[in-house]
């Protein structure tokens, strides 16, 4: 199985602040991994890194066989490599269709346009509900189905998703839940930010732990910890 | 209705008309980059002595004057942008630290002008001659065609913005750069294209302009001050609020000229812009501050 995306030993951060010291991981074709970690430590900064944002300063990533770094997030996302990051408003005056429209802006994503929003709606069936409400009215459930679907408008072969159950009750975060692991059944590979292991491996194969901006552990949906060892991880306590 | 009052009308939609060319230009670089271009007036200048080149020094007649003064200016516009404002990007006094480029910018090209064009007035034939009767008055063809062009060219940016990709990608770089660059849009081209056709609008005004005005290096000043008003007065960002303000400052520039006098107009017109801020602190049409 070919490697996707190969992020090696990056160094990245804001101004004079290194928040990356070194990372590296690798997503498989067909595959989706989860980060997670302590907040403040590089996770955020990573999906930044990897979509153009933020330029590494050291360090290579590979996507589809082609160093990407130092290219533009516009560049990027025409390739297919998209992200949806963390508490997007996205346009505030602009309307749930329209903006589904634009984000359909590179020529990929262009051909794919109609199939794609069909698909959108489908998966969101609240936010056809509701075509021309201006997005800076939308409840911050609704926010998010509309950032991912922005998302998924760009045609993605790769979708990196920030915390997107960030503050949403319970019930919602199931919705979203289930709409994710429908997007990856659809073949898109992904990487999630979140904080919640537990429904980071029931959506993804592999879990990276990001701390002081290195990866620390690698872990595998087969041989997952129990839950104590993961409470563990995050607040520290006996070495396992 | 009297003849001095409908005359008045006639001549506030034609100020109207060329401060709507104006201010909504101003307002598409305001809404996509939120930089305030004070060298949108010396453009428009810029813009009447290109046109003025081509059409009496080059003899190539009037409409290829407009067309090369629109086109020309939109160019230089981009220039500005990409020499003075892009790399002011991400700055956190970015308004501040553009306020000045942009005067400085101004201050070039209408020093430029003087040296390349020298002091002496100059001025456009009318593109049409003769005169159309309007609402029970005359006003020269020329103004006419104003009349007519203005609301043409706002209702065509106004789908440009509204309908066309690209025209979208440059109000929702306006919103949220990031986002934007997100779904793919290139953030400096979106900067480039909005100066493009700010500049290329304050162009044909100009070009427009030279053939009821004087060309001097300085026509440009006064009415990039009416042009403010108009947008801030009409609330900043919104097109259709720009373009309403427009004809409500010209219809009340005519008005307070016919009843106060030339004397006292600009500065009632100030007076009015405070007083409406003061009672709509968003603008006559705006709903909220940026």
């Amino acid at each position: 199985m070919s490697i996707l995306l190969d992020v090696a030993d990056v160094t990245a951060g804001y101004g004079n602040t290194t928040v990356l010291r070194g990372i590296s991981l690798t997503l498989k074709e067909g595959k989706s991994i989860g980060l997670f970690g302590p907040n403040g430590h590089g996770k955020t900064t990573l999906l930044h890194t990897i979509s153009g944002l933020i330029r590494p300063s050291s360090g290579t990533i590979h996507y589809m066989q082609r160093d990407i770094s130092g290219e533009s997030s516009a560049n990027i996302v025409a390739k297919g490599l998209v992200h949806s990051p963390q508490g997007n408003t996205l346009f505030g005056d602009m309307g749930i269709s329209e903006t589904l429209e634009l984000a359909a802006f590179t020529p990929r994503a262009r051909t794919d346009k109609n199939l794609n929003l069909d698909y959108v709606y489908k998966l969101f069936p609240r936010l056809s509900e509701r075509k021309k409400q201006l997005a800076k009215t939308l409840s911050g459930g609704e926010r998010q189905m509309l950032s991912i679907g922005c998302a998924i408008m760009c045609s993605p072969k790769i979708l990196m998703l920030d915390e997107p159950t960030l503050g949403l009750s319970p019930r919602l975060k199931k919705e979203l839940g289930q709409a994710i692991s429908k997007i990856s059944l659809n073949g898109i590979s992904m990487i999630i930010v979140e904080q919640d292991v537990e429904f980071l491996l029931s959506l993804t194969q592999r879990l990276y732990m990001i701390e002081h901006g290195e990866v620390v552990r690698e872990i595998d949906r087969t041989d997952a910890p129990a839950h104590e060892e993961i409470m563990q991880l995050y607040f520290g306590g006996k070495q396992t | 209705m009297s003849d001095a009052l409908l005359t008045t009308l006639a001549s506030g939609l034609v100020l109207g008309s060329l401060y709507a060319l104006m201010a909504s230009g101003l307002s598409v670089v305001w809404t996509t980059l939120g930089v305030f271009n004070f060298a949108h007036g010396a453009l428009m200048m810029f813009g009447a002595y290109i046109a003025w080149t081509v059409s009496e020094a080059a003899g190539l007649g009037l409409l290829s004057g407009i067309l090369a003064g629109t086109i020309v200016t939109g160019l230089v516009g981009v220039i500005i942008e990409r020499l003075l404002i892009r790399s002011f990007y991400g700055n956190r006094n970015m308004l501040l630290i553009t306020v000045m480029t942009t005067l400085a910018a101004m201050i070039i090209i209408e020093k430029g002008a003087q040296m390349i064009w020298g002091a002496r007035l100059k001025q456009l034939p009318r593109l049409i001659e003769g005169e159309v009767s309007l609402f029970g008055t005359t006003v020269s063809a020329h103004e006419a065609l104003i009349i007519g062009l203005a609301p043409t060219i706002l209702l065509a940016l106004w789908a440009f913005t509204t309908i066309t990709s690209t025209g979208r990608s440059l109000r929702a770089v306006g919103q949220n750069q990031t986002s934007a660059a997100l779904i793919g849009i290139h953030v400096p081209r979106a900067f480039s294209i909005a100066f493009a056709i700010s500049a290329g609008l304050a162009g044909l005004t100009g070009a427009l302009l030279g053939s009821i005005r004087f060309i001097t290096p300085a026509m440009g000043s006064e009415p990039l001050v009416k042009a403010m008003i108009v947008v801030i007065f009409g609330g900043l960002g919104s097109l259709g609020a720009t373009a309403g303000a427009a004809y409500v400052i010209g219809m009340l520039e005519a008005i307070l000229i016919l009843t106060v006098g030339l004397y006292w107009t600009p500065s009632l017109m100030f007076l009015v812009m405070i007083i409406v801020l003061v009672l709509r602190p968003n603008g006559l049409f705006g709903r909220r501050l940026i």
